[in-house]
């Protein structure tokens, strides 16, 4: 009984220690156990890889040179790049592993090849293709599938003719992996270059074959080549998708959903070119079995397909609500699946869709307002600003109060999304204003970062001004919230408002107060803001000057330099304005209705110097600026420097897009990166480098270049337009793509005898341009002063003298001789001569320009729908849309569009014009009606005339 | 809104735990040149820390991808858990946000399927590390330059180890080392040795052997 205790004391002390033990092992080991992959460094391994140049290692010992290739790769993917030099060295030791049959290794090999191959030095790779084509020609399928994949990645067009027999059979090979790789490598040769891609084309036979494989992968990458074959071929890509839609062969979900695809590109083309107008069904055939196609994919087995199809439905154009819904049921019910890429794919087409067919989208309402529970927060923020969209007026209240619920838990991210879609919802129902701001600014005083504060004062300071209502209590918000604000910029950005908006109200006095808290409390860049706002108050009520006057010489002993001196200029200006224009208030005992509005006197210096604004913004003042001094004449005239003598410069590329497209930005996008003002280049530079042409002066504008010569011909030439007061210089570029020719003495003639406007005066030779090389020549047109402006044509044609070299030495070849070449024939419209300029504010300019000059047309125009007319009237006039009128708003139905335009034309008159732009019937009728103004009557005439 | 008429992957990651890259591929000119003069790898660092940021914590089942954007892209991923920083691996897809997200999942969720069976039924950090080489060529024979190859797992984990792609008993989809002494297969040349291990994995077989050996 002892011993029997003692035994098993004994047991459990051994079973103990061991247990011990072995804890202790296994965290010895655990630590000094060390991952291949960890810690690597570069030379090391580097030193390590010369075991590829030792036969007997790499014989004997595969695994480590495997090893050492995959900590190769790793070194790559995590950042520790080879040298141009390290990698040549290690992949030439590289391809002696070829020597080795060890199939593993083979692998690695590939993968390396593949890898290093872009940054190796191409004449290097190459020594590789016959150790490639070797494998790719045996007959292991691992071998050679991934042989093929490696070779194309380094082939040019040549070598590929060497080895197309191989690839070409490999297309329609038995295994599956070996048909794959072929196919996914054509589809890589295929945009590689057009020399490979004309190989690929002649295997199409072999690529339709290989749609028919069982194999699922290799009918997916027949689909996918032989699309990207015919992709030009309008017709076949027709015939392909009814083939194939018809038939039913495609097993694979991959390739049904790139048949969806291709169908719905297909219907979109066809609607995009007029075939099909109304609703698809009274379409034309192609586009009826592709609709039925599309309903058809709804009821398959596979999720993928199926979303496939019913998203393709979402973004067909012109759909009747009919026509959508079978789409939205299907995606209804995706709402509640179990997998989360399946719920957000589906809530984000229903989302998108919601813009445009917000009734339809509606039926889905208890769906979504299931959704805000999602764990996916994405999803929630989805369902919430669908819902805000397809809720109606009446459930906004319920919405709202889910929201405040909802808000506290996600990222600042989806905030900001809710709060645009709140922003929308206040425009779209601007009755219930109060409570959507009110809402809005609740948010002001909850947690957040900058970025969402931001989205929260800007989308109430749209709202002020899109929904005038709104303006007072909006003000005292953000009054409110400057109290107690953490963001110097916010803060600026509402004093500034305050400054703006706040004396034009009803009672200017109230904000005082907010903003003088700012002057004591804040830092020197808020004080700055405040001051200004202050003197701005000052200046538009002068009831409120006096009293505005004692806090403002407050800040004459501040302590920063541009509060005090912005404090000191307004102290200086007020004083003047009041000694001139002395406050009277008005009578004690005056009627309400007689008192005089609390505006400033018609000659009050401090409104004019406070209140003004600048003629121009200041990064055109800038530009003009720049032009100004890049021009000799102007530098040298003796006239003042004023605004009225500052060359008028025409708006940007980017701010012209700007005011002419829908910006609607991706719900859930990340913020993007704010994009930098790109450095405007002067297109005139290359007019004011000739000394013959100075004469001429500053440039009014410049047009964009228009080619003259297609773009694949021997000579390429296009034409740039630059105005002048009195002259046209056309400003040829000349580019030679022959490469055993070298042009000499190289003009443009223009025949002048068509145009009573225009004479040529005047060209400027280019004197050689060699093969690859563009020049320019100029010829000069020469303004009657007496003619009208009218559009003109010009025949043009190319004069020069060819000079044959050889190409490789450069050397001359014989005697030049004289040549010419026909060109496209060249136009100049009234458009050239009108610089797109934006009004800051159209409508009290157009109001100032008054109605003596206006000329009033009215045109029938044929146009497909509202939104091509007003891109062709803009495009007719050369002036810049203002206001957002640019672009037509979607879902205005029948009503007519109004553009706004302004620009100066090139005797100086600014111009502006008001047209109204409505459909007539379903027929493609637009009628137009245009009224123009300026200060002259023959300008707005010659305006108006552009419409053709 | 329109889709991209070919499915195209722009990246894939296999990301640990704490969102440290252990293996991925960029395609395409997908963070390739910026104008802030970031290098190439600056930026792929400062998306995958984004990405980290959106998916941490969230553990996604292998055979339901979670979505989400990040930087405008497209972002699927399977995989993740709760536990420290040896916890399980996330094989993450990204594609433009075009793209259908049902078939990034479809994608992402049959690349974890293969890399579940090739570490053995667990995706566990230091198994991933340990066969990095793995991964590496999973990534290769999934998806080639940005065109994907093949999404079935099974297929996908035959074709890392060069076993033939041809139908098979479902017990060898298991850890590298239970295929040792599998008959060769016609279609595999000579020196193929599908169940070669690392020495980390030869180093941790031992030390089980030893430890049930005791009685433990």
């Amino acid at each position: 009984m002892e011993g029997q205790q003692q035994d098993s004391l004994g047991m459990g002390s051994v079973m103990r220690e061991v247990q011990e033990l072995a804890e202790k092992f296994k965290d010895e080991e655990e630590e000094a156990y060390v991952s291949p992959y960890a810690h690597l460094e570069k030379a090391q391994v580097l030193q390590e890889a010369r075991i590829f140049h030792d036969p007997t290692a790499v014989r004997e010992n595969p695994r480590k040179c495997c090893t050492v290739i995959a900590q190769l790769l790793h070194l790559q993917n995590t950042g520790q790049y080879m040298t141009s030099t390290e990698a040549t060295e290690v992949f030439f030791g590289v391809t002696k592993l070829f020597m080795s049959d060890d199939a593993s290794l083979r692998r690695m090999v590939y993968l390396f090849i593949k890898d290093v191959a872009e940054t190796c030095d191409p004449d290097d790779v190459i020594i590789v293709t016959s150790c490639l084509t070797k494998d790719m020609t045996c007959d292991v399928d691992l071998y050679r599938g991934n042989a093929l994949r490696v070779l194309v990645r380094i082939v040019d067009a040549a070598m590929l003719g060497a080895i197309e027999r191989y690839v070409k059979q490999a297309v329609v090979d038995s295994s599956g992996q070996v048909a794959s790789a072929a196919l996914v490598s054509a589809s890589h040769l295929f945009t590689s270059s057009p020399e490979c891609a004309a190989v690929v084309r002649r295997w199409i036979s072999e690529v339709q074959e290989a749609t028919s494989s069982p194999n699922e992968m290799v009918q997916f990458h027949a689909m996918q080549l032989l699309y990207q074959i015919k992709s030009h071929d309008r017709l076949g890509i027709s015939k392909l998708v009814s083939q194939f839609s018809t038939r039913n062969t495609l097993r694979s979900p991959l390739a049904l959903v790139l048949l969806v695809r291709y169908t719905a590109k297909l219907l979109k083309d066809e609607y995009a070119e007029g075939r099909i107008s109304g609703s698809i069904q009274d379409g034309s055939q192609v586009a009826k079995q592709g609709y039925q196609f599309l309903e058809a994919s709804l009821r398959h087995k596979s999720e993928l397909v199926v979303y496939e199809a019913a998203r393709s439905i979402c973004s067909l154009e012109g759909l009747e609500p009919q026509d959508l819904s079978p789409a939205i049921s299907v995606l209804q019910l995706f709402l509640s699946s179990p997998k989360p890429a399946t719920r957000y794919a589906s809530m984000k087409t229903l989302a998108a869709i919601a813009n445009t067919h917000p009734r339809v989208v509606a039926k889905c309402n208890e769906d979504l307002e299931a959704l805000i529970a999602d764990s996916n927060r994405s999803i929630a923020t989805l369902a919430i600003t669908t819902l805000l969209k397809t809720g109606s007026e009446n459930s906004i209240d319920r919405l709202l109060k889910q929201i405040s619920s909802f808000l506290t838990e996600i990222a600042d991210e989806f905030k900001i999304t809710v709060v645009h879609s709140l922003q929308k919802l206040c425009l779209t129902y601007p009755a219930k204003h109060r409570i959507l701001v009110g809402f809005l600014s609740n948010f002001l005083r909850e947690e957040g970062g900058f970025d969402f504060k931001r989205s929260i004062v800007n989308s109430i300071v749209s709202l002020i001004h899109a929904v005038p209502e709104t303006t007072e209590s909006s003000l005292l918000h953000l009054c409110e919230f400057i109290e107690d604000c953490e963001f110097t910029q916010l803060s600026t950005q509402i004093l500034h408002l305050l400054g703006e908006l706040g004396p034009k109200t009803t009672a200017p006095a109230r904000y005082i107060r907010f903003i003088y808290n700012r002057v004591i409390l804040e830092n020197s860049a808020v004080r700055a803001a405040a001051v200004t706002a202050l003197s701005k108050f000052a200046a538009q009520c002068p009831s409120l000057r006096t009293s505005l006057m004692v806090l403002l010489k407050r800040s004459l002993i501040d302590e920063d330099d541009e509060t005090r001196d912005r404090a000191a200029l307004a102290v200086a200006i007020l004083e003047d304005a009041m000694a001139k224009n002395p406050y009277v208030p008005p009578p004690e005992d005056a009627e309400a209705e007689d008192i005089a509005p609390d505006t400033p006197a018609v000659n009050d210096t401090a409104a004019y110097v406070l209140l003004g604004a600048m003629p121009l913004s200041f990064e055109k003042l800038e530009r003009s600026m720049t032009a100004y001094m890049n021009t000799p004449v102007s530098m040298d005239s003796a006239d003042e420097l004023s605004f009225e003598v500052l060359p008028i410069v025409e708006d940007t590329p980017a701010e012209v897009a700007a005011a002419t497209s829908t910006a609607t930005a991706d719900p859930i996008s990340g913020l993007m990166e704010p994009t930098k003002p790109k450095e405007v280049v002067d297109p005139a530079a290359a007019v004011y480098a000739i000394p013959e042409l100075a004469s001429l002066g500053r440039a009014f504008r410049s047009a964009r270049p228009v080619p003259l010569t297609e773009a694949e011909t021997e000579y390429v030439v296009s034409c740039t337009k630059h105005i002048f007061q009195d002259h046209v210089v056309l400003q040829f570029t000349v580019q030679n793509t022959v490469d055993d020719q070298r042009l000499e003495n190289v003009t443009v003639l223009i025949d002048d005898s068509m145009s009573d406007v225009f004479t040529a005066s005047g060209e400027i030779p280019c004197s050689s341009i060699k093969y690859g090389e563009s020049h320019n020549c100029f010829t000069i047109l020469e303004k009657n002063p007496d003619a009208d402006l009218v559009p003109s044509q010009f025949t043009c044609e190319l004069r020069f003298s060819v000079v044959q070299v050889d190409p490789t030495t450069g050397e001359d070849e014989g005697e030049p001789y004289e040549d010419e070449y026909p060109m496209e024939d060249l136009e100049i419209t009234t458009s050239d001569f009108m610089a797109k300029v934006t009004v800051p504010d159209f409508k009290s300019t157009w109001e100032t320009l008054g109605n003596t000059n206006e000329v009033l047309e009215k045109f029938a125009l044929q146009f497909k729908n509202k939104g091509d007319a007003v891109a062709a009237v803009i495009d007719f006039l050369g002036m810049q849309p203002c206001d957002g009128t640019g672009s037509v708003k979607p879902n205005t139905g029948g009503k007519p569009h109004m553009l706004h335009m302004s620009g100066v034309f090139v005797s100086g008159q600014q111009v502006l014009a008001r047209s109204q732009i409505a459909m007539q019937g379903e027929t493609g009728n637009v009628v137009l009606k245009i009224a123009v103004r300026s200060d002259d009557a023959s300008v707005s005439r010659m305006v108006a005339d552009c419409i053709r | 809104m329109s889709a991209p008429l070919i499915p195209k992957v722009e990246a894939i990651l296999v990301l640990d735990n704490e969102g440290q890259r252990l293996a991925g591929k960029y395609y395409g000119d997908f963070l390739k040149t910026d104008e802030s003069g970031k290098t190439a790898e600056e930026m792929k660092t400062a998306f995958e820390k984004q990405i980290q940021q959106k998916i941490s914590g969230i553990v996604a089942r292998p055979d339901a991808a979670e979505v989400i954007s990040v930087m405008g892209k497209a972002v699927v991923f399977c995989g993740g858990s709760n536990a420290g920083p040896n916890g399980d691996v996330r094989v993450v897809h990204v594609g433009p946000a075009s793209e259908s997200e049902l078939v990034l999942a479809y994608l992402c969720e049959g690349m974890y399927d293969a890399l579940a069976q090739l570490m053995g039924g667990t995706t566990e950090r230091t198994m991933v590390l340990d066969n990095l080489e793995l991964v590496f060529l999973l990534i290769d024979e999934h998806c080639d330059g940005g065109i994907i190859l093949e999404t079935d797992g099974t297929k996908l984990s035959a074709a890392v180890l060069l076993r033939d792609d041809e139908p098979m008993d479902p017990t060898m989809g298991g850890m590298p080392s239970q295929n040792q002494g599998v008959p060769q297969q016609q279609g595999i040349p000579q020196g193929v040795n599908p169940g070669d291990m690392t020495i980390g994995q030869a180093f941790r077989q031992a030390r089980e052997q030893w430890l049930s050996s005791t009685g433990i």
